[in-house]
């Protein structure tokens, strides 16, 4: 019975801090989503050029074309909802692929981590922003009744299908070369590219 | 893939040689490493052209010319040969219209070689959208009087790497300097700027020196690099069309100079140093003018002057002559005869009332002889009274009516109540040859000119309720033969003035 006020004590600072960060979390504004994406994925842009010296010529035989979906690469502006979820399944498809790393590779593990922290937060962010626009988005159904908004609704399920297919492909080329040097270095070029189209996507979510 | 193949002897080949060197020099190096380390590679944004320039670190090692290969990692479709940067002498190369896609990992090889043998190879790969620096555009200024023209060049066509870089990573900012003020101006550019982009900094002041540089600032808060500044003075304003500024600053100044005066005389008027109140309390009103010339007049009393007649007293010897029949016992019977003195007199009648008719002069409460001369020289001066007392007066005029025979009527009394604080005293000449009118009395009289018993005495007279200088009567009387044997032996002793008072 004395232990449980000193677990309690024990847990009380972290449980504290969780309390905030979740509360720092839910208290983020979706206004600010835009500058948030756009920051942290630059950042991570850098750390993952910096991750490694430099690409070994050797691997340079063994480079593919991963085919990054046009939605991406184009420069049209496409409506809000389909960039927030796009940015979603980005960062969960990099978060899972960044967790397959193994410690053959040269790469500063300091950096992978800050790579993984930061996507981590980007995802918490973004499942709020898009709970309530779901909310928004039942509410306006209920009174409207219009069906412009189930259609639009499409284009980004289609979107989101092309950006898995994208890391599939990344994710078995990584099984295929059995998770080498050569291919964790391709890999982290193509996904830098990739983290670069995105931030461009958050410009895109400011000026809408 | 033509790299893969080719790289590999290549790179046999070069690192004999590179090892070879580094022997000599007695600098290890690593295999896989070779490349990278042989080299210092930057890519700059010169006036708007992508240009590779490298170095290569041992400076022993000077290639006659340059090969520059490269590869785009995310498309493999081979090594790309850069015609214009085949063997060439300069250690750089322009790369804007080779490299037109922004966010991709350009993997370069430079080979350095001398004659046909090859010195160095460097490799390295770019991701251009994090590595690029960016150096600032050429520019010009015009100056006038109070702005200036920022002209920056930019391309006539701008290539499309850079429309990139314009549009999402890069901001053009101009600073102007004029001393320790430092100004940022951020003109915004269009997605299609081409041709001399103009940018007017204004609102400056003329005849002063201002400093112009420009360069492009990094949106993701990267390393800038700032322009060489270019000063210039601007032209002092001329006198025909003074400068606006100057104007303003003119009706500035003139409105804190009256703002200033206003307050100044709001405070010295609030302490009361000027426009001191004139409300004065109504008693200090003296706007009234009639009542100021003509005050009212505190209400008059009654008053009663009173003359003071300076009394030459001598001590009189009694010449007792028994036989005179006038008795000097008789007091009242006694003639008086004034010598142009004044003559004491008994308390005769006339006086109203009761008391005064009934009273014998041995009932007299007072001294007959010390209200004598108080009463002949009360009916003196009351004489020239301007009011008398009504008491006063009707004594007074039975005294008149009266032969001389006042001491007639015995028994009455006079009483006098004197104020004495409400005496007015003068004196009169001793040489008046007209001697005051007196009425006649028949007691003892007084020579006025003997000088060596003159004594004065000052009498208190006043009007109705005055109060005597001396003990007023009281109950107890004197026995009646006291009285009168005072009265026929002390003659002279009835009037004893020593202190002035009129004593018995």
């Amino acid at each position: 019975m004395s232990t449980k006020p000193n677990v309690i004590r024990k847990c009380l600072w972290p449980a504290c801090l969780v309390g905030l960060l979740i509360t720092g979390i839910l208290s983020l504004d979706c206004n600010l989503l835009h500058f948030y994406l756009r920051k942290v994925t630059w950042q991570n842009l850098r750390l993952l050029s910096s991750t490694s010296s430099s690409f070994p010529a050797e691997c340079l035989s063994e480079t593919k074309a991963f085919e990054l979906p046009q939605e991406i690469l184009s420069h049209t502006q496409p409506v809000k909802r389909y960039i927030k979820e796009a940015f979603y399944e980005m960062s969960i498809q990099a978060f899972n692929i960044f967790s397959q790393y193994t410690l053959k590779s040269t790469w500063e593990s300091d950096d992978l981590k800050q790579i993984q922290i930061g996507l981590d937060q980007q995802l918490q962010y973004l499942e709020q922003c898009l709970e309530e626009e779901e909310k928004e988005k039942e509410d306006l159904k209920e009174m409207t009744e219009d069906g412009m908004n189930w259609s639009g609704a499409l284009v980004p399920q289609l979107s989101s299908l092309e950006l898995r297919r994208y890391f599939n492909r990344i994710d078995n080329f990584l099984k295929e070369k059995r998770h080498s040097h050569c291919a964790w270095e391709i890999i982290r070029a193509e996904i830098r590219r990739c983290f670069y189209y995105f931030q461009k996507f958050a410009a895109l979510l400011k000026k809408k | 893939m033509l790299w893969s193949q080719n790289a590999s002897p290549l790179r046999s080949q070069n690192l004999c040689f590179v090892v070879c060197i580094s022997l000599l020099s007695g600098v290890l190096s690593s295999l896989p490493e070779l490349s990278d380390k042989s080299c210092t590679f930057k890519v700059t944004l010169r006036n708007f052209r992508v240009i590779l320039s490298w170095e290569v670190k041992n400076h022993s090692i000077v290639p006659d010319h340059y090969t520059l290969q490269y590869t785009v990692i995310s498309r493999p479709d081979g090594v790309k040969t850069v015609e214009h940067c085949s063997n060439i002498t300069a250690s750089f190369c322009d790369l804007t219209d080779v490299w037109e896609v922004l966010p991709e990992t350009y993997a370069v090889t430079v080979d350095g070689f001398r004659g046909n043998t090859t010195l160095v190879t460097c490799f390295v790969d770019f991701f251009l959208a994090a590595y690029i620096s960016l150096e600032p555009p050429e520019f010009d200024i015009v100056n006038f009087i109070d702005h200036i023209n920022v002209n920056v060049n930019f391309p006539p066509v701008l290539p499309k790497i850079l429309e990139e870089l314009l549009q999402f990573h890069l901001s053009l900012i101009i600073e102007e300097q004029s001393g320790e003020i430092v100004k940022k101006h951020n003109p915004v550019l269009d997605e299609n700027v081409i041709g001399n982009f103009t940018y007017v900094i204004d609102k400056l002041l003329p005849n002063t020196n201002y400093c112009v540089s420009i360069y492009f600032m990094p949106r993701n808060l990267e390393a800038i690099r700032r322009s060489p500044v270019k000063c210039t003075l601007l032209q002092p304003a001329r006198d025909t069309g003074s400068s606006e500024s100057a104007r303003i600053g003119g009706i500035i100044t003139m409105f804190l100079i009256a703002a200033v005066f206003i307050s100044t005389i709001i405070i010295l008027k609030r302490v009361g140093y000027i426009c001191l109140r004139n409300d004065f309390p109504k008693v200090l009103n003296f706007n009234n003018l009639s009542a100021w010339v003509f005050p009212e007049m505190p209400p008059l009393e009654a008053v009663a002057f009173v003359e003071v007649i300076h009394i030459n007293r001598k001590k009189k010897v009694w010449n007792y002559n028994y036989n005179d029949e006038s008795d000097s016992n008789d007091e009242a019977t006694a003639p008086l005869t004034s010598t142009g003195g004044y003559t004491k007199h008994g308390l005769l009648s006339g006086l109203p009332g009761p008391t005064s008719a009934s009273s014998a002069t041995g009932q007299d409460c007072l001294e007959p002889d010390t209200e004598e001369p108080n009463l002949s020289e009360l009916e003196a001066e009351s004489l020239m009274a301007p009011e008398p007392s009504p008491r006063l007066g009707k004594l007074l005029q039975d005294r008149f009516s009266e032969d001389g025979s006042s001491t007639e009527e015995a028994g009455d009394k006079i009483i006098f109540n004197v104020n004495l604080s409400s005496v007015f005293v003068s004196t009169l000449d001793d040489d008046s040859d007209i001697p005051p009118v007196l009425p006649s009395f028949p007691e003892e009289t007084y020579d006025l000119e003997d000088s060596h018993t003159l004594e004065p005495s000052f009498l208190a007279s006043g009007g109705e309720g005055t109060q005597p200088p001396f003990p007023t009567p009281s109950a107890e009387c004197p026995c009646p033969e006291d009285v009168l044997s005072d009265k026929n032996d002390n003659s002279e002793s009835d009037v004893d003035i020593g202190d002035g008072y009129i004593m018995r």
